[in-house]
């Protein structure tokens, strides 16, 4: 007990406070995340003890998830992978008049999220660890099936959202399938000429930045630039927030935030899959799928809780079993290890004060990202308001200046931007669909490993279906929602056969 | 509880007061930074050094004996020495780029090992670059079997392999750990000759697919560490992640450097039990293979030669002081410093070694 007191001093709540706000500015800037953010700020881990590092780097953990939705939801460019959801209806939002409004729900929803998942991870870390190891190559491989499956619900056209994917599936396994990963370290689909660019592939920043940001920018240019501010859309002319915006959200709060904390156990599986499943999900049981991508604030409320609930979730087999959830975990470990102390299955017994120490700066600092963003979010918003010419220059250079920066200074992840923002304005105008297409990309890698792992490892393809109880189970959940999709875009066109015949018969 | 907070508020008064005094020293730190500057200018070694490792992991070995090490040269030469993990590709990418100091590298065996298993992105470094000095040994590279496995020792393994019966490692292909996997099929091949095929390699990636491949059962023995896996090696028997060491790889003289104590609960001599000679990896019938796995630097191949000596030198001046060797013990490492000329002659004699073993199994 003195060690906890003795380490819970002024320091280690202004570390994590630092770390917070430093983490919420590396998450709002698109193309710097979490994961950078932590790897910029561990070497000055070395110069602090354990708990104090750990102080700072949770809380940039933190906060560099969380300040993801504030590009989402402003600008319509998710400033973290796991945002991308959060675009689909906080910018819808934002356009509708309720920036603040979206802003406040979706920091509201992190914080649920986040305090979820380390309520989950106290009580239950060594438990759950013992059931993630149940899950081997072959049932991550049905989860990110799964996860790809819900591509079919967040497409206006199925085929075209089934074509999107599979392109992007095709795209993320250019260069080399990498022998840290247990690949054979052949180069795939490109010509050899290309390797020298593309050995490990498209980066996913600048193409998701690219992809999301550029290609606005492309269409606003086409448009002709004009002095108003962008979507010329005021701060406060929709509803303002009220906390009664959660009515009937809980069950969509405790599922969704179950969702990420269980994706961010998974190593290997990645966090964007537990956003996409969990907004996906929230659709399919929701009374009126039909809102959702209008600006409906259930969709932002499973975006945000899930993906703060990968926060405990991802420290789960980190701290149980010495294995990084995700890849910010995988940063993290390293300021154990600089330290050296040992993370395995046995840490969180032998080491109970750090733990413990750990539990709190985990709490503090979803209650400090709540503080500084929900009563700064006033003053964040205020962006929208700016004139188009100066924050669309001002985003490009954020772009170029995060793409360039995300691998240690690569010129060719500045073209990768610019390709895939000419390919997202030229795409959209064809009729591609972009969210499938991103989906595809960052869990086509995952997919391929697990699926030939499952194979090198068992020999047949009908270990997929009689692995095991875990297994079956997620082939119903996989039938499940294709065949609700089927029947949702089915019902959906009956409804405007039904309401054009209405509108012909009227007239 | 009350008395315990009172308590707590008079030491952050205090510790108030001291942040004061250190934001004081602080200024005065930035001053004397002015003056070191003008040390650096006299280095040939630029202010700022980016130490790119081939390593994309900061939980791992690479970034931890890096940032020791960059730690150090940066307090001696009084520069900033950052540490990048890019892996080895951009690695080589980046120091290929700078003759002048400012990227250096900071890998171990993998560097040629790679090569000489024909892995893409690695060239023969002592033909491309130029080797720096060898810094420390990480003394842990094991392989692990689920405790519950019949299999009790590393000679079980090569006996059962040369009974026929197929042994599965797990091992990362092209790194030092699929040097181990051919060892050990080397030793089949010796002691039992033409029953070396029983030996299969599960090519997978980090540590966390390896444990999940015993966790599985979809491997008889992984390619793991000490440091990484000493924790497993502690649980009870009907835990499905219990495992247990079979072999060390280190050699035993290597070894018995590391402080008595070992790592976390296990000693050094319950680790020298799994190390050569108790565990034998035999390598041609009368002496047993050992590997260190070393750690050294890689520069630029036309390195400006006064940066190569202000380095070695640098280097020389910080094992001498003996600090370093303090921390890289506490950590489970070797210290192990050789300048730059023995260095690269030491590991070229280790880099030819290494390809018989492997143009033998291959």
């Amino acid at each position: 007990m003195d060690a906890i007191f003795s380490s819970l001093d002024v320091t280690y709540f202004l570390l994590v406070s630092l770390g917070t706000i430093i983490g919420i500015l590396f998450g709002a800037i698109p193309g710097m995340t979490a994961t950078m953010a932590v790897a910029v700020c561990l070497p000055m881990t070395y110069a602090l003890d354990l708990n104090h590092g750990l102080a700072l780097l949770l809380g940039l953990y933190v906060g560099g998830i969380s300040g993801g939705l504030v590009p989402a939801i402003l600008i319509n460019i998710p400033g973290t992978p796991s945002s991308i959801t959060t675009t689909f209806d906080g910018y819808p939002m934002t356009k509708n008049g309720e920036p603040e409004k979206a802003l406040k729900i979706g920091i509201a929803s992190s914080l649920f999220g986040g305090l979820f998942s380390a309520a989950v991870l106290f009580y239950f870390a060594p438990t759950l660890a013992d059931w993630a190891i149940k899950f081997s190559y072959v049932e991550k491989f049905l989860i990110i099936l799964f996860a790809l499956t819900v591509i079919a619900s967040l497409c206006k056209s199925m085929l075209v959202g089934i074509f999107s994917g599979v392109l992007g599936i095709w795209v993320s396994l250019f260069g080399v399938y990498d022998m840290s990963k247990g690949g054979n370290g052949e180069l795939r689909i490109i010509p050899e000429f290309m390797s020298t660019y593309l050995e490990n592939g498209f980066s996913l920043l600048p193409l998701l930045i690219g992809l999301f940001g550029l290609s606005v920018i492309f269409d606003e240019a086409q448009k002709g630039v004009r002095d108003e501010p962008a979507d010329n859309v005021k701060l406060t002319s929709g509803r303002r927030f009220q906390w009664s915006v959660f009515m009937g959200q809980f069950a969509n709060l405790i599922r969704s935030s179950s969702i990420g904390t269980f994706v961010g156990m998974l190593p290997g599986v990645g966090g964007s899959a537990a956003s996409v499943l969990a907004y996906s999900q929230t659709k399919n049981f929701s009374k009126d799928p039909g809102k959702f991508g209008t600006g409906h604030p259930a969709g932002v409320i499973a975006s945000e809780s899930s993906n703060n609930g990968l926060t405990g979730g991802a420290l789960i087999p980190l701290l149980s079993l010495g294995i990084p959830g995700d890849s910010t975990t995988a940063v993290l470990i390293g300021a154990f290890t600089l330290q050296g102390i040992q993370v395995g299955p046995l840490f969180i017994g032998e080491n109970r004060a750090t733990w413990d120490i750990m539990m709190i700066g985990l709490v503090a600092a979803n209650l400090i990202m709540f503080g500084v963003m929900y009563f700064a979010i006033r003053h964040i918003a205020k962006v929208i308001t700016v004139p188009k010419y100066l924050l669309y220059p001002g985003i490009m250079m954020m772009c170029v200046v995060g793409a360039y920066a995300i691998n240690s200074g690569i010129m060719f992840d500045v073209w990768t931007l610019f390709i895939f923002g000419l390919f997202g304005f030229l795409g959209t105008k064809l009729g591609l669909e972009i969210a499938p297409f991103i989906i595809g990309f960052i869990l086509g890698p995952s997919a391929e490993v697990y699926f030939v792992k499952s194979l090198e490892s068992f020999g047949t393809l009908t270990i997929f279906f009689t692995k095991s109880p875990i297994a079956v189970f997620l082939w119903v959940l996989i039938a499940i929602s294709v065949g609700y999709s089927i029947y949702s875009t089915r019902k959906a066109k009956s409804h405007e056969r039904h309401a054009g015949n209405g509108e012909a018969f009227a007239k | 509880m009350a008395a315990e907070l009172i308590f707590n508020l008079s030491k952050e008064t205090s510790k108030m007061k001291k942040i004061a005094v250190g934001l004081c020293f602080a200024v005065s730190t930035i001053a004397a930074g002015i003056s070191d500057q003008a040390i650096a200018a006299d280095s040939p070694l630029p202010s700022n050094v980016r130490v790119v490792i081939g390593s994309t992991s900061t939980g791992g070995d690479t970034y931890q004996v890096s940032a020791i090490v960059a730690d150090a040269l940066a307090q001696k030469l009084r520069i900033n020495a950052k540490v990048d993990a890019v892996g080895p590709t951009a690695a080589f990418q980046a120091i290929a780029k700078s003759d002048d100091g400012s990227t250096i590298m900071l890998f171990h065996d993998q560097s040629y090992v790679g090569h000489l298993y024909g892995v893409r992105g690695f060239s023969d470094i002592f033909k491309e670059y130029k080797i720096g000095p060898t810094v420390a040994i990480n003394p842990g590279d094991s392989f692990l079997v689920p405790t519950k496995s019949p299999y009790k020792t590393v000679d079980d393994l090569i006996q059962a392999a040369g009974h026929d019966k197929r042994i599965r490692v797990a091992i990362q292909p092209g790194g030092t750990s699929a040097l181990g996997y051919t060892a050990l099929k080397n030793a089949v091949s010796v002691r039992f000759p033409g029953k070396e095929g029983n030996v299969v390699a599960v090519n997978t990636g980090s540590q966390a697919d390896k444990n999940q491949l015993l966790f599985d059962g979809n491997a008889d023995v992984i390619n793991g560490s000490v440091q990484a896996n000493e924790q497993y090696t502690r649980l009870p028997a009907d835990d499905q992640k219990a495992m247990r060491f079979v072999w060390i790889t280190a050699r035993k003289q290597t070894l018995e450097q590391a402080n008595p104590e070992g790592l976390g609960q296990t000693s050094r001599e319950q680790l020298l039990a799994f190390a050569t000679p108790a565990a034998s990896v035999t390598l041609d019938g009368t002496k047993d293979w050992a590997f260190d796995k070393e750690f050294f630097l890689i520069y630029n191949k036309d390195m400006k030669p006064e940066v190569v000596a202000a380095l070695d030198k640098a280097l020389a001046e910080i094992y001498a002081e003996g600090t370093i060797q303090a921390t890289l013990k506490k950590s489970f490492f070797i210290p192990n410093f050789m300048p730059s000329a023995e260095a690269e002659k030491y590991l070229k004699e280790k880099n030819d070694e290494t390809k018989k073993l492997i143009d033998k199994i291959r």
